[in-house]
């Protein structure tokens, strides 16, 4: 205890200094504990928007990603039928992503469809009004920023077109269909304005020939842990179709996002870095001004190793405040730093950056104590070795 | 080359096997991007086959060209394999004849686009004409930001930094306490010794500045070979132009001297007694 209370009186003496080397150390902290959450949180938010609605496993068009092009599957319904009489799916439900037009107050806004399957959709949580039934061939749901572009509130019918086509100067297809609910889409962008039909729907507006289409089929596993089983399954079953766990999808996308990984590495690692240094150079410069407090200590019979604990707990102490002011300062920064890297065009507002998880934040502070204690070695060398006589005499002079 | 038949899925959605094609068979060309070309060992020549569905290979091709990608900043992340195809050959293989994503319309010299773009608008039905300055400034969003998050971190970069320095600066020249104390006791003036360690804050300020240009020169040249290789591609991912050296070197010196300045005053408001530690 008495170690600790000459450590801190210690640092206390020299405020300004280590006023300083706490700020500098928690500026550092603080681009570690960003650089973590951005390092692992990017796969976490990714997985955690994928498993959203609880299906774990996504169907798509060969060599595509899920609405990654325009590329659709054929004989939707055939698969659909398939899939659900598997035991091992709890449901599966097809998606048609198309974009098509609806009528504004003045004019033709493009709008984004989604032809769901009310029974095994994992696209959308309903806000207000009801829900399609399965069999709705006249509702439609609206996201609210495709409901302020029609004007439409529920209970209201909009108007939606086709295809356009600019020969005849018309919409190949054109649909009444009646505002049933107000929904969140799990994947849209900010303000993008998306709208929902029963599948049939969908696929007439986007084909007019009533193609049985599909961009995507989302599976629900009846228990999670066998979803990479299931997955693998599906794949020797449908070996036209690409099948993705949200392993894959994730792999995929840390693939794509590999530029943000790296930096949070590289980063991370010259934070640390510094804040050894700031650590070092202040505790070494401090030991070296109280050599001869220090020597006389040793020739009244403290022992070395009292020393070296000593100058360790002032790096500690040091490095724990700092650490602790810059983890607070590093949750403001995250947050600032993540309403940049999403404002990124077209990525799902439910995405987030930077992620602060207990177990990496945890591991983070962990290494940064380690390290803090590890740059208090050399300044704790200088104060051991310091030669008793030759520094009392020096210090005399 | 014959089986066995290699498969590949190419974006948006066509599928290619490598193998020969039947005699007789009416055969399109097809130009190969390099890195394509390279990972599945294709030269001028080969033939290849076509189809947007595994089961319905049915269009062969030869391999007409080689071609160098040109450097995308949008695409390089994605990893996407092209090929290229005439335009009949791609509309009839996808089974969507005289269908097209967009034209592209160049104007006669002196045609403003933008009034072009209008005028063309105020007649479209079912498609939309956008310029071309427009487009770019759209697709480059994702790039500005990145830019952002890049100058957001170089801020944080430069507090930490100013700490840094500030902390250093006030140690180096409290190791001077002793030489101050005995500068004061000879009769030196407080403001010659104020400049004299300012002087030296302005010099390792310098020496400071050269040596991160230096580092700064290597870490760029080191990320660029890196990203390159990891990417194969020629784009530049790290450059460091004049006006980003001139500013570092500039931020560094004004840092360099406040902190100097802070800690020059600390010590020559001191007593020189209390200097010398007797006071």
């Amino acid at each position: 205890m008495n170690d600790w209370i000459w450590s801190i009186k210690s640092l206390a003496r020299r405020r300004l200094r280590t006023l300083l080397a706490v700020l500098g150390i928690a500026i550092s902290a603080a681009l570690l504990f960003d650089m973590v959450m951005l390092s692992g949180g990017i796969e976490k938010s990714f997985a955690d928007l994928l498993t959203a609605k609880g299906y774990q496993i996504r169907l798509s068009p060969k060599g595509t990603l899920p609405f990654d092009t325009e590329a659709t599957l054929p004989a939707a319904n055939s698969i659909i039928r398939q899939l659900r009489q598997d035991p091992a799916i709890a449901a599966a439900g097809a998606v048609l992503g198309t974009s098509l037009y609806g009528r504004g107050p003045d004019s033709l806004v493009t709008l984004f469809g989604y032809g769901i399957q009310p029974e095994g959709q994992g696209l959308y949580w309903l806000q207000a009004g009801s829900d399609l039934a399965p069999s709705d061939t006249n509702g439609v749901l609206l996201s609210s920023a495709a409901a302020g572009l029609l004007g439409a509130e529920v209970g209201d019918t909009v108007r939606m077109v086709g295809r356009l086509d600019p020969q005849v100067i018309t919409g190949s297809v054109d649909r009444k269909l009646a505002v049933r609910g107000l929904v969140r889409w799990a994947y849209d962008y900010r303000g993008q304005p998306s709208v929902g039909t029963v599948l049939p729907v969908m696929q007439a507006l986007a084909y007019g020939n009533r193609e049985d289409r599909a961009s995507l089929i989302l599976v629900k596993a009846k228990e999670d842990r066998h979803a990479p089983a299931l997955a693998a399954a599906l794949r020797t079953r449908f070996p036209d179709l690409e099948v993705y766990s949200v392993a894959d999808l994730v792999a995929v996308f840390k693939q794509r996002l590999v530029y943000f990984r790296q930096l949070s590495y590289v980063l991370g690692t010259m934070s640390l870095i510094v804040s050894v240094l700031l650590i070092s150079t202040l505790l070494t410069i401090t030991v070296n001004e109280r050599l001869g407090e220090i020597v006389t200590l040793r020739a009244i019979g403290v022992a070395r190793s009292t020393i070296v604990r000593q100058v360790l707990i002032e790096s500690a102490v040091l490095t724990v405040v700092g650490g602790v002011a810059g983890l607070i300062l590093g949750l403001g920064t995250a947050r600032y730093l993540d309403s940049i890297l999403t404002s990124f065009p077209g990525l799902p507002a439910a995405f987030s950056f930077f992620v602060p998880r207990r177990e990496s934040v945890s591991t983070a502070a962990v290494v940064l104590l380690s390290a803090g204690c590890l740059a208090g070695l050399y300044p704790a060398w200088v104060a051991a070795r310091a030669p008793i006589a030759a520094t009392l005499r020096s210090e005399a002079t | 080359m014959t089986a066995p038949w290699r498969s590949l899925a190419l974006q948006p959605a066509i599928l290619m096997i490598i193998g020969a094609y039947p005699a007789g068979a009416q055969v399109i060309q097809v130009a190969v991007e390099r890195p394509l070309a390279a990972e599945l060992g294709l030269s001028i020549g080969d033939t290849v086959r076509l189809g947007t569905r595994i089961d319905s290979m049915t269009s062969s091709a030869v391999v007409a060209a080689i071609y160098e990608p040109r450097p995308d900043p949008a695409e390089i992340a994605k990893r996407e394999r092209h090929i290229r195809l005439h335009l009949p050959d791609l509309a009839a293989l996808l089974g969507a004849p005289d269908r097209v994503d967009r034209f592209g319309v160049g104007l006669k010299p002196g045609v403003s686009p933008d009034s072009a773009a209008i005028v063309l608008n105020r007649g479209a039905f079912g498609y939309r004409v956008h310029v071309s300055a427009a487009l770019a400034a759209e697709s480059s969003q994702t790039f500005l930001v990145v830019s952002r998050f890049h100058r957001a971190i170089a801020v944080i970069t430069i507090v930490a930094s100013a700490v840094f320095l500030l902390c250093i600066m006030l140690l180096k020249v409290e190791e001077r306490r002793l030489d101050a104390a005995v500068m004061r006791f000879i009769g030196v003036r407080r403001r010659t010794i104020f400049s004299a360690l300012l002087l030296e804050a302005a010099l390792v300020a310098v020496l400071g500045s050269l040596a991160g240009t230096a580092l700064s020169y290597v870490a760029g040249s080191v990320t660029n070979a890196y990203y390159r290789r990891f990417f194969d591609t020629g784009l530049i991912f790290s450059a460091i132009t004049h006006e980003i050296v001139l500013f570092s070197i500039a931020l560094s010196l004004v840092l360099g001297l406040l902190a100097g300045m802070l800690a020059a005053w600390r010590l020559v408001r001191t007593p020189p007694l209390v200097l010398w530690g007797r006071g």
